[in-house]
């Protein structure tokens, strides 16, 4: 019952979704060059807006319909719809900024996407988190903090290929349609995103680190710190801290820089598919198998 | 007279092929005192810019040169195959070569539509031209209606109005790499009317400094004068030798010097990417030949632009003034049939002045012929000389007046160059030699101030 209640209105809300970016790609597709002409059209506005007051409603209706415990995240899903929620506000604020034309085009795909990926998650790879732990603040703080480290992980991404299409077009000696974002302000959202995102993905680890510890690591294995997860999202971490320092490391800038925020997202989506893998081995999340376990032995201990 | 207008231009040859017939001063006038020992009876102008390099003849209907001819020297003047030339030189004849330079006036047939600097390109060719004595009534009359032709259409149109000029263009192209420009750093290389435009146009959007860079200071100085006569704008020179330093500090630099080679090589850049830290360039070539190695675009974080780039980013632009050029092109042919007409009217002038001429000769001759037989025969005295010479004046008007009628300077549909033509070869009439500078060719001088 909960599943298509919450996989109907996330068919519906991809489906806006879809509509918004065919509209923004389309609008971009027919921009002359350096025409001034707001980035967006009030269709698209109400678009992003719907969805995104979805997102923020269908998660409370989950939260409230689950009621479980305080924590607001009960599932993947839910994370993910927190995800949705937050990027669609971020586009809303984009679409109103004339410095950021022409990237809601790149945005929406992306929401799109994560609309299908929650769709997913709802009706074919439901994972519920483990909520009966003796850390759910960490829980919680862990899990808020990796979905929006993706959110701005994701920003930059698509600061990113917006750069390379800018530049592409730069460098080939054709036009840019309309007067889209320059590659410095490119660059400037790039560096924010990450640089958000390196101190969100820092959280996530560090309370990661903390419930692998408390629970003797054994989701992970013995060897927790050398598992494929580990390394990707230590690797991922690193690359935004290379990237929030892209002016002085000044070998990435440019084309460089812009593929590094691609790559980011690619490793953390990586490092999801491999929480994924181990989910189906342990059934439940890592975590909070793992702090479940934790919690026996606490007990067992009394 | 026949209007011939040999050359390339944007439109038909390659930033290469440009080059290659790209005149500074000293080459125009090489090439005009070159026309003047070739064709002593023509009149020519040199027009030579970074976009287009075009040759306007007007010479005897059958004197030299012909297309032919003017692409030979054209091609041995630049160093070229005249078969090179063949496919990319653009050849127009009488009316439509007229129309071609009222559209180079007007701006119509420049990369930027309207583009003004173009106006006073084509003033200065026809200045140099005038003081190599190759102008004559015939080119003065065309070149003196191009240019105010071209103000008109400008004035009552407003083609010319926003960003029409290749420096705009580029200024609104830096705008897709840079967000503002009051951090930026931006120089100039060269000192010439190009460059002016492109200092004017960099300073309206408030940059952090611009620097001008020229081989000669003293014009470096003028320039910096020019474009900020009370120092209020943060405007300096910077030495020659300073040129690495520049590239290295600038965040925007626009080029377009006189020089054959190129100023900024890819072998002298290269070095210097590393300084730079890998912030973004944009470079802006204007000159013809090129200032800068088009390697160098090849490079990291550096978009370099010529000329040809930036016709291929203004395209969209020339198609939204589609209107303008419209409501142009109209002024622009009534003011070219306008200019023809007159020039015919001259020429049909000549026509008439010669064809009458040599009727009366005719009749001079057949006059003493008759005098002789009369006077042989005693019977001749001054009243019949007087009756003689008005029966004479009556039977050359008679004949004249109706192949004159034909000659309808107010139809514009009557083939008036046909029967001119034919008039001149039935009555092996010469045509009209010029002699530029003297008779009207004085003329052009006085009304200098009127074109400009």
């Amino acid at each position: 019952m909960t599943d298509t209640a919450t996989s109907i209105p996330l068919i519906l809300m991809t489906a806006l979704s879809a509509a918004a970016a065919t509209l923004a790609v389309r609008r971009l597709r027919a921009a002359r060059p350096q025409e001034q002409r707001p980035n967006t059209s009030p269709t698209q506005h109400l678009l992003v807006g719907l969805i995104a007051v979805g997102c923020i409603t269908l998660l409370l209706l989950r939260w409230l319909l689950l009621w479980e415990s305080w924590e607001p995240l009960h599932a993947h899903v839910d994370g993910l719809l927190l995800m949705c929620a937050s990027f669609a506000g971020a586009v809303l604020y984009i679409q109103t900024r004339p410095k950021l034309r022409g990237l809601a085009a790149f945005a929406l795909p992306l929401l799109t996407l994560m609309l299908a990926w929650a769709i997913c998650a709802s009706l074919w790879t439901y994972r519920p988190f483990r909520l009966d732990t003796l850390e759910p603040a960490w829980l919680v703080f862990h899990t808020t903090s990796t979905y929006l480290g993706l959110l701005c992980c994701a920003l930059g991404a698509i600061g990113g290929a917006m750069y390379l299409y800018v530049q592409g077009r730069l460098k080939s000696k054709h036009a840019v349609p309309g007067r889209l974002a320059s590659l410095e302000t490119l660059e400037t959202l790039i560096i924010r995103a990450a640089t958000l995102g390196f101190v969100l993905l820092t959280l996530s680890l560090v309370s990661g680190v903390v419930l692998v510890t408390r629970g003797e690591g054994t989701a992970l294995g013995i060897e927790w710190w050398v598992s494929p997860k580990v390394i990707l999202a230590t690797l991922a971490w690193a690359v935004y801290a290379l990237l929030m320092n892209i002016r002085h490391a000044s070998a990435f800038r440019g084309r460089r820089a812009a593929w590094l925020a691609i790559f980011g997202l690619v490793l953390l989506l990586a490092t999801y598919g491999i929480v994924g893998a181990m989910d189906k081995q342990t059934g439940t999340i890592d975590t909070a198998s793992s702090l479940k376990r934790a919690s026996d032995t606490d007990r067992g201990g009394d | 007279m026949r209007i011939l207008m040999v050359g390339l231009n944007h439109r038909t040859a390659d930033v290469a092929a440009r080059e290659a017939l790209a005149f500074d001063d000293a080459g125009v006038a090489g090439l005009l005192s070159q026309l003047r020992e070739r064709f002593p009876m023509s009149e020519g102008v040199v027009l030579s810019t970074c976009n287009r390099t075009e040759l306007y003849i007007a010479r005897p209907v059958h004197a030299a040169p012909s297309a032919e001819e003017v692409r030979s020297l054209l091609a041995e003047r630049g160093g070229l195959a005249p078969e090179v030339l063949a496919s990319t030189t653009l050849l127009r004849e009488q009316e439509q070569a007229a129309l071609h330079l009222f559209h180079v006036c007007a701006g119509l047939d420049s990369m930027v539509l309207g583009e003004p600097q173009v106006q006073g390109q084509v003033r200065k060719a026809y200045e140099l031209a005038q003081s190599h004595g190759l102008v004559g009534p015939v080119l003065h009359r065309l070149f003196r209606g191009a240019l105010a032709a071209g103000k008109e259409a400008r004035n009552r149109t407003g083609i010319d109005a926003g960003r029409t000029s290749v420096s705009s263009v580029a200024v609104a192209f830096a705008r897709n790499i840079f967000d503002h420009f009051t951090d930026k750093k931006v120089a100039v290389i060269g000192a010439g009317e190009m460059i002016k435009g492109a200092a004017h146009a960099l300073l309206r959007e408030d940059p952090q400094a611009l620097w001008i860079v020229n081989r000669s200071p003293g014009r470096a100085r003028q320039l910096a004068q020019s474009v900020s006569p009370d120092g209020a704008r943060p405007v300096a020179m910077r030495s020659w030798d300073d040129l690495d330093t520049v590239l290295v500090e600038a965040d925007i630099v626009v080029s377009c010097t006189g020089a054959n080679e190129p100023v900024v090589s890819a072998d002298r850049f290269r070095p210097l990417l590393k300084r730079r830290r890998n912030r973004p360039l944009f470079l802006v070539d204007m000159a013809v030949p090129r200032d800068i190695d088009p390697a160098i675009g090849g490079l990291s974080n550096v978009y370099l632009y010529n000329l040809d780039d930036l016709q291929q980013a203004v395209g969209v632009t020339t198609d939204e003034r589609h209107a303008q050029r419209e409501q142009c092109e109209a002024i622009l042919h009534e003011r070219c049939a306008r200019c023809m007409g007159e020039i015919r009217h001259r020429d049909l002038g000549k026509l008439v002045q010669q064809l009458r001429a040599r009727l009366n000769d005719i009749a001079d001759q057949e006059q003493q012929r008759t005098q002789r037989k009369l006077a042989a025969q005693g019977v001749v005295n001054e009243r019949h000389d007087a009756v003689i010479r008005e029966h004479n004046h009556r039977l050359i008007n008679k004949i004249l007046h109706l192949p004159l009628s034909q000659l309808d300077r107010n139809d514009p549909n009557a083939p008036v160059g046909f029967y001119a033509a034919a008039l001149r070869r039935l009555f092996d009439l010469d045509d009209e030699p010029t002699v530029p500078g003297e008779g009207e060719g004085s003329e052009a001088g006085s009304d200098r101030q009127d074109a400009s």
